[in-house]
């Protein structure tokens, strides 16, 4: 029975969109109303808590509210949120528990600079934790459960400047995020095993005789014990008291750590089934409660002491769950509800006493009442109901779990008495809590105590109250919410019924024994604690000394792991890559089956062609031997020289022409940064050894590269793409030079991409070349430049290169030239004024700084493109007008923007390159 | 002519890596420039080398017109790998000015700090 209820305008959605509104606000409004912020933000949980609480009739009725938004309808990706009885009892908690300590946050934290950021992460973390109560998809559950890991890191963490708060926080992320990884195995096992991604569609029939159904289950309690801090992950639980009080109010005591309660109970009609998962339900369960209650007993801190029995309570928890009868499964909705309200009302209460008297060691309290009174009855009465006196609602939840272990037979009375053993100490340790700190006399505080803030006092209040009234008046949280959040969980209809007093039964019995050994143990706690001081052995190899150690092993060893790959060597890592591209391309040819040589001709060779050929490898070995400079440099640029005339010989004048004025570039710069370097040092110092692996690294390399290309020339070239090109210059981009036409007009995206690198590298270089201080005095330029000849004729040379370039600019669409070839002309020309009169001479020619012309040639390369997009074209289309027998184009124009982008960004680099270089 | 081209680019490619593979930081900059060149080689030779007339079209298409595509390609490859080159130089006269050497290794030795998880314990002790 599915019904939508849209109500006073609100819904779950809206629920969750209010909260998230609340905090993206919260620093803004923490700024502004400072510590009344708190005020206004309760209102978005608190709306949230009356909407849920209107719902309680459809739902404790037997219906269920679903809403969805489809998000990728495609792949079936969306958020379906879906109320039932379970979700509503959490949605209730998360949301009313909240209101209360946004309100308790104002008051605590009302002197943390960072209050605001505080109301941010808090809300944040009610989002994701109303999310995961909600959420049916398994993966939108997944989701809200890593950000209740994240958000919750933050809160931990949130006095940054102590290293015990950023080591509890790691440490909680750590496990809770290594436990979600394995629940996102298992959910992934779980969803494609059922064939079903919602939880509302997941058959237990499906699921629970698949053949992955044990390592769904292993998979998934990883992630709920993890969570719900189970035994061998109980240890972050104590470290996160860490965070500020309000946290562990919310997060570790009410919410957060029941995520992990939450799913067990979820997936519990779905995964329930076996004995297995009762089994190790009922165990880990029992001995977390049992470690729990230890422990606690042993602390001195009330937060810390809070803390354990917190641990204790949550291994109750997945014991009810596992027994899976109808008193366990009433046992735990009670309990669930009961804890959450008498846990965060004690946490809040000790954060006030915390903040009266300034301490929260229990040998230096007592005696508050008389002080604190709202206080002191507010813990009182959450207290009793933790001692699980009656009538509070603690005392049904006891005879609800004794009544539900009973029921197992014989199983079950062992687990009573573990339930009997932590049920005594969890009274021992609530009466500590209130009878200690309260009552008795005065202790010796730091300061002297006062009643604390309205808003303060009221969170722990209003829970304990409602701890007493839903004791008192049971019938009414029977019919209305722990009816709904039964069926929910249970594997078939329950009968639940609420009673204080149910007749003389076992579980009767059983209390009556839990409060005797819960009064003997409050009252010898001195000797307990003494008794259990003695094993010494044990507590000193407890889970944080493990962990400290796991950690550093971890560390050790991932460190290990990445100095072998990460070994420092530049020229491993680049003979590492070479070898393994050789690898690769050897492997892939040898594969293919075709030999290289096959089907290969020489053919036709100009003399130009191999005479540039030779002298671009002579050069270029040339320069692996030199070690002067200039024969150095001399070297490479007649390499690159040769490489200009192949591309000559190759009927490529445009890229020729390009190579020659690039190369010249080339050489310019490598004169200007080893003018001042020492001479090369021998070409290797190495071993033979060494010098032979080079060798055969680079001789392998150079051999699979040429057999590559030997094979892909060997074949007939696929497709007539050129002739494409060659066909459509003219009649499409009104064009003769057919390289310009492509680069202008059919591939001008491709090209204004490669301007915005060219202009990228250059203001990156520029940067890397800027500074170190000792040039900017002398920025004059070299004024001994030689012969005055050469320097009164390089002016007239300089300015005829500036007109070369624009008639180059000018004509290239039709012949060779263009925005590239132009640019670079027109730099070497200014580089001229540049190396003759100097940087500053140069600079008062160009008038604009280089930079400047990078940013105008770029913004004229988009703005050719605009146009085309202006007429309703894509981007960077041509658009060709004729003024009369000239054909001018935005291709033209983008030329232009190639060719000022080009300029600059050359000039850019050579400026600072000659500034530095004096 | 492919046949010549083809050597041609191997013997650079390899004479590039060689350099690379040098300890002396100016060497691995010679040895971007040489790779840099043979790849451009290796795109025109890949394209076909036309050895009739250059891509220019007057009235019609020539039948034997070189590959235009590639060549723009590697125009503005060769535009592209200058901007590479001037910033690998500005690399190296910044480790230079820095570290006072051009030794690959020994740069790395140097400008390399221990990680700071390395060098305390992992749970951030000792730094108050």
């Amino acid at each position: 029975m599915q019904s939508r209820a849209p109500l006073m305008g609100m819904s779950m959605l809206n629920a969750l969109a209010l909260i998230l509104a609340a905090a993206v606000l919260g620093p803004a409004a923490a700024r502004l109303l400072g510590v009344r912020a708190g005020w206004l933000l309760m209102i978005a949980p608190l709306a949230a808590f009356a909407w849920f609480a209107a719902q309680m009739p459809v739902v404790a009725g037997g219906g269920v509210l679903v809403e969805s938004i489809d998000w990728v309808p495609a792949l079936g990706v969306g958020l379906t949120l879906r109320l039932d009885g379970l979700s509503l009892l959490f949605a209730l908690l998360v949301t009313g528990i909240g209101a209360l300590i946004v309100l308790y946050t104002g008051a605590y934290l009302s002197d943390h600079h960072h209050l605001g950021r505080f109301y941010a992460y808090l809300l944040a973390f009610m989002l994701a934790m109303l999310g995961l109560v909600l959420a049916d998809d398994l993966v939108a559950m997944f989701v809200f459960w890593e950000l209740t890991s994240v958000t919750s890191f933050l809160l931990i963490g949130f006095d940054h400047e102590k290293a015990s708060s950023r080591r509890a926080a790691l440490q909680a992320l750590l496990i809770t995020g290594g436990g979600g990884l394995a629940l996102l195995a298992g959910l992934i096992l779980l969803g494609s095993a059922g064939d079903a991604w919602k939880f509302s569609e997941l058959s237990s029939a499906a699921i629970e005789g698949h053949a992955l159904y044990p390592a769904i289950v292993v998979l998934v309690l990883l992630g709920c014990f993890t969570k719900s801090a189970q035994l061998p992950f109980h240890l972050w639980l104590p470290n996160a008291m860490a965070a500020p009080t309000p946290v562990s109010a919310y997060l570790h005591s009410a919410t957060m750590v029941k995520a992990g309660v939450y799913l067990l109970a979820r997936l519990n009609p779905v995964l329930g089934g076996s004995a297995g998962w009762g089994t190790v339900l009922i165990t880990v369960g029992a001995l977390t409660a049992i470690a729990g209650a230890v422990l606690a007993i042993r602390q001195t801190d009330l937060k810390r002491i809070l803390a354990y029995t917190t641990v204790t309570v949550l291994g109750q928890l997945v014991m009810l769950i596992g027994t899976n009868t109808a008193y366990g499964l009433q046992a735990f909705a009670i309990s669930l509800l009961a804890h959450s309200l008498y846990k965060g009302a004690l946490f809040m209460a000790v954060g006030a006493v915390d903040h009266a008297t300034g301490t929260r060691e229990l040998s230096r309290l007592g005696g508050l009442f008389g002080l604190m009174p709202f206080t002191g009855a507010a813990v009182a009465l959450a207290a009793f109901s933790n001692a699980g006196l009656p009538p509070f609602f603690g005392f049904i939840a006891k005879e609800f779990k004794y009544a539900g272990l009973i029921a197992m037979g014989w199983p079950g009375w062992i687990t009573t008495a573990v339930m009997i053993a932590t049920n005594a100490l969890l009274l021992a340790a609530a009466g500590l809590v209130f009878v200690r700190v309260f009552l008795g006399p005065r202790g010796p505080w730091p300061q002297q105590p006062h009643e604390v803030a309205p808003a303060m006092w009221m969170g722990p209040m209003v829970l304990a109250l409602s701890g007493f009234l839903l004791g008192a008046f049971n019938g009414w949280p029977e019919t209305w919410l722990i009816d709904g959040a039964v069926q929910a969980v249970s594997r078939g209809p329950v009968d639940v019924k609420l009673y204080l007093w149910g007749g003389l039964t076992p579980a009767v019995a059983a209390s009556v024994l839990t409060l005797s050994l819960g009064f003997a143990a409050y009252q010898f706690r001195h000797a307990l604690r003494h008794h259990l001081t003695r094993w010494r052995a044990i507590w000193r190899i407890n889970g944080d000394w493990l962990w400290d150690r796991l950690l550093r092993r971890t560390f050790g060893f991932a460190g290990r792991l990445a100095a072998g790959f990460q070994h420092g060597s530049l020229r491993l890592h680049l003979a590492l890559l070479a070898l393994t591209i050789t690898v690769v391309v050897l492997v892939a040819l040898v594969w293919m089956g075709r030999e290289p040589w096959r089907a290969f001709e020489v053919g036709r060779v100009s003399f130009a062609g191999l005479a540039g050929c030779v002298l671009a490898v002579a050069g270029a070995a040339a320069a692996t031997v030199m070690r002067e400079r200039i024969s150095l440099i001399a070297a490479l640029g007649s390499s690159g020289l040769g490489v200009a005339l192949f591309f000559l010989a190759a009927n490529a004048p445009d890229v020729a022409i390009t190579q020659v004025l690039v190369e010249t570039l080339t050489v310019l710069f490598l004169a200007l940064v080893l003018r001042d370097a020492p001479p090369m040092t021998r070409v290797d110092a190495l071993a033979p050894v060494f010098r032979s692996f080079r060798f055969w690294v680079a001789a392998a390399f150079g051999v699979s590269v040429a057999a590559a290309l030997a094979m892909a020339v060997g074949h007939t070239m696929p497709g007539d793409i050129a002739q494409w090109y060659l066909a459509n210059s003219v009649p499409g981009g009104h064009g003769r030079n057919v390289v310009n036409v492509i680069l202008v007009d059919f591939r001008a995206l491709d090209t204004l991409g490669e301007i915005l690198v060219v202009a990228l590298a250059a203001l990156g270089a520029a940067m890397l070349l800027r500074d170190s201080g000792r040039s900017a005095l002398r920025s004059g330029g070299p004024d001994s430049f030689g012969s005055v000849f050469l320097r009164q004729g390089l002016r007239p040379l300089a300015g005829l290169l500036l007109l070369v370039s624009l008639v180059l600019l000018w004509r290239g669409h039709n012949l060779p030239g263009g925005g590239f070839i132009g640019g670079l002309v027109a730099a070497s020309g200014v580089a001229l004024v540049a190396l003759g009169f100097g940087v500053t001479a140069a600079r008062q020619v160009l008038r604009l700084p280089p930079a400047t012309f990078v940013g105008l040639g770029l913004g004229i390369a988009v703005a050719a493109g605009v146009l085309g997009l202006l007429a309703g074209d894509p981007f960077l289309t041509g658009l060709w007008m004729h003024a009369g027998s000239l054909p001018l184009g935005s291709p033209l124009l983008f030329d232009v923007g190639v060719f000022l982008t080009v300029f600059g960004a050359m000039l850019h680099m050579l400026f600072r390159l000659l500034a530095k270089e004096i | 002519m492919e046949l010549v081209a083809v050597v041609t680019v191997g013997c650079l490619v390899a004479i590039g890596v060689w350099l690379m593979l040098d300890r002396n930081l100016v060497r691995v900059v010679l040895g971007v420039v040489v790779i840099g060149n043979a790849a451009n080689m290796l795109l025109m030779t890949a394209g076909r080398l036309g050895l009739g007339t250059a891509a220019f079209v007057d009235g019609g298409a020539a039948a034997d017109a070189a590959n235009p595509l590639p060549q723009a390609l590697v125009l503005t490859a060769i535009v592209i790998g200058f901007g590479l080159f001037a910033f690998a130089l500005a690399v190296l006269k910044r480790v230079r000015e820095t570290h006072g050497t051009t030794d690959t290794d020994r740069v790395t030795a140097v400008s390399e700090q221990a990680s700071p998880d390395a060098s305390r314990g992992p749970q951030g002790r000792g730094v108050p």
